[in-house]
């Protein structure tokens, strides 16, 4: 029995630090797969936990569109909710926030200066990060969901340059394709890719009043603005702009698409950037503009389409405190550089000036400075359904299976056999 | 009761507690995030207005009608004719047999590869011998999606119905065939008069499962075409999952489920009702 003592005293030390390092596990769930940003965020963790010897972050990473569709939702209803959640700004969080799922930041970020940390844009009404007025979501990146990607070597070939108006980008669409090029690449088997975009151009076109009556289902999408919306596209598809195989391509292989120089331009947004060392050769040569301006006299002729991700701390979080203590890092300035760095915008002031960024993101960073107004993606402000259905309809158009009017029609009746979301 | 009751508490709990379940949520409005809110007939009245999933039905219907003939049928045709102990014919019907131990998943990847429109095995083949013209975005085009989706499953599937067949035509007396022969009966007679009803059972119960297994196809749809292009491949079961996962709509999707369980239930019941009037013996 002597003999035994030793080893049970061992073992149970040894169980006992097992349970306390358990009991530093912060759970992270997220849908940075790979890319620059993944070795990034891995580097930035592999800093904290040496900084922090007591602390793990236990990385639960699912493919994006799983994420979204059931892997977070998974999570959350589970029993062991994760720590920190991966979360898109707007409509995502005030749900989030009204299932009693997300942390009140407001003490957390009143403390070390946190929250002036961020630059004043992402807590302002519309970013999407509060609710209420208090903050849920700590802001990790800028995105702009849609920005045309080009190869400078083909536009050279063809001596195009970016197009300063609509009318130009169509001519430069006609010409690209009269020549046999692919002019533009979409994945839309998902709806969202092309959607996000006609989004944007719905909100160039139609008054800013009308376009959120009708995706909060208080008007009806069948009006002349948004007609004539949907009409830029079909001329889109007129000229003969789109691979014919827009609505059977994902997302992910019409970016490879757009790599492997199998056509001109890629309408998506600046996550590209963080897949080129992946996915493009030594050497691609690739830019971007963003969507001409339609109606110059619009508030938002010369806006952008974009959001804010970030971080939730569930409210139920095991360890929230090492939680904030790990999102405090992962913001704080050295972090943030790191992070930009791999292709991402900050949303951290002076990082920008600070990190040494690549030319596109640099582009993007002025793009999104000098926007008269930053539209934000329907799916990220409105109820999904609405959002999906209207993402159909702009398919439908720029695919040539329906006119506009005959798009819009449908919409709305779907929406009428819907009912109010 | 005692003997019973182990085995009833694990059906109640893996079976009827979630059928129930189901039902309830089916009559709520549900996101999966916030709590159920009470919803009554709602979701049901808006499947019966809902034109993709009843439009989904029409596909699932035109998509059974294609097994009948890519698989049913043509796995009859093959094990008609590989019915034969002859060199070779038990390696052709073991390679005709080999698609079906692919994982459904699997053939859905491999052939979306073969079909795709710029790299795909199909179209390469036609650019190569000069038929550029004929190359097509297959499953991006609402008249083509379909057709290929069914050709594949019959690809997958024909070779299962051929084993079902063939094992069942072993079993017929030989002496049958010998006396038809004696008879003058030719080939195709044989088949209509001998083959063909001998089979009877076994076609009954092929037709049961291509039915049912139709209305339950979901992963070569999914895995293929998700529906594309437009809901031109738009099964129940791909709709379902869009609405409860995709559009956070449990609630709806859980009725959607409901409806189509009702449907499949009535159509198997039927079936069987009337298969059976063909074969009961009435004293």
């Amino acid at each position: 029995m002597q003999a035994l003592k030793f080893p049970l005293a061992v073992s149970a030390v040894a169980i006992l630090m097992c349970t306390t390092a358990l009991a530093q596990e912060v759970r992270f769930t997220h849908s940075i797969t790979g890319g620059a940003s993944r070795v990034a965020l891995d580097a930035i963790i592999a800093d904290f936990e040496a900084a922090n010897p007591g602390i793990t972050i236990n990385q639960i990473v699912f493919d994006d569109d799983q994420y979204s569709n059931q892997g977070l939702i998974t999570q959350l209803k589970s029993n062991e909710v994760p720590d920190i959640f991966f979360e898109w700004a707007g409509y995502p969080v005030q749900r989030d926030v009204e299932a009693g799922y997300a942390y009140d930041l407001t003490e957390a970020m009143a403390t070390d200066g946190w929250k002036e940390s961020f630059s004043d844009a992402v807590w302002t009404d519309g970013a999407g990060t509060m609710v209420d007025g208090k903050p849920y979501l700590v802001p990790l990146s800028l995105d702009l969901t849609n920005t045309i990607w080009y190869n400078k070597k083909i536009f050279a070939e063809y001596n195009l340059t970016p197009p300063a108006t609509w009318d130009e980008f169509v001519a430069l669409n006609k010409t690209l394709a009269e020549a046999g090029e692919t002019p533009i690449v979409e994945g839309n088997n998902e709806f969202w890719p092309l959607g996000n975009w006609a989004g944007h151009i719905a909100a160039m076109v139609v008054p800013p009043d009308a376009y959120i009556a009708a995706f909060k289902q208080e008007a009806p999408f069948n009006t002349p603005e948004f007609e004539k919306a949907l009409n830029l596209l079909v001329g889109l598809h007129e000229v003969g702009a789109f691979n014919k195989d827009m609505q059977a391509l994902g997302a992910d292989p019409a970016m490879a698409t757009f790599f492997q120089e199998g056509a001109v331009m890629h309408p998506i947004g600046s996550w590209l950037v963080s897949e080129t060392a992946n996915l493009a050769e030594e050497g691609f040569e690739y830019g971007q503009f963003n969507t001409p301006p339609i109606d110059p006299a619009h508030p938002l002729a010369n806006s952008v389409i974009g959001t804010i991700t970030g971080l939730v701390v569930h409210k139920d979080a095991q360890q929230p405190a090492e939680a904030i203590k790990f999102l405090k890092f992962l913001t704080s300035e050295a972090s943030q550089v790191k992070w930009a760095e791999s292709g991402q915008m900050s949303p951290v002031q002076g990082v920008s000036e600070k990190a040494k960024l690549d030319e596109q993101t640099q582009a993007m960073l002025a793009l999104m400075s000098n926007a008269s107004g930053i539209v934000p993606p329907p799916d990220n402000k409105y109820p999904v359904p609405v959002a999906e259905a209207f993402y159909q309809a702009a398919a439908y158009a720029a695919s040539g299976e329906k006119s506009a009017k005959d798009a819009l029609v449908w919409l709305d009746e779907t929406l009428a056999a819907m009912g109010k979301q | 009761m005692l003997f019973a009751a182990p085995a009833m508490l694990l059906f109640a709990t893996f079976v009827l507690l979630p059928l129930g379940a189901s039902v309830y949520y089916a009559f709520t409005y549900w996101d999966g995030f916030s709590a159920p809110r009470w919803a009554g007939f709602a979701n049901f009245a808006r499947a019966l207005t809902d034109p993709t999933f009843l439009m989904s039905f029409v596909h699932v219907v035109l998509y059974i009608l294609a097994t009948l003939v890519f698989e049913v049928s043509f796995g009859l045709f093959m094990a008609v004719l590989l019915n034969s102990d002859r060199r070779g014919f038990s390696l052709m019907r073991g390679m005709f047999f080999a698609p079906v131990v692919l994982s459904m998943s699997a053939a859905g990847v491999l052939w979306k590869f073969v079909l795709d429109y710029r790299t795909g095995l199909l179209n390469s083949t036609l650019r190569s011998v000069g038929l550029g013209d004929w190359a097509q975005p297959w499953l991006a085009q609402p008249e083509t999606a379909l057709l290929f989706i069914c050709i594949v499953s019959g690809w997958k599937y024909a070779g299962f119905y051929m084993v079902i067949f063939f094992a069942a035509l072993r079993r017929i007396p030989r002496n049958l065939y010998e006396a038809a022969k004696l008879d003058g009966a030719n080939g195709t007679q044989q088949f209509f008069a001998i083959t063909l009803p001998m089979l009877k059972q076994n076609v009954i119960v092929c037709i049961l499962l291509a039915v049912t297994g139709g209305f339950a196809g979901f992963d070569l749809f999914f895995t293929m075409t998700n529906g594309q292009p437009f809901g031109a491949t738009e099964v129940p079961a791909t709709w379902i999952i869009k609405q409860a996962f995709d559009q956070n709509q449990i609630g709806y999707g859980v009725a959607l489920t409901v409806v189509l369980t009702v449907v499949v239930s009535v159509i198997s019941i039927a079936y069987l009702k009337i298969s059976e009037r063909g074969h009961v013996t009435r004293y």
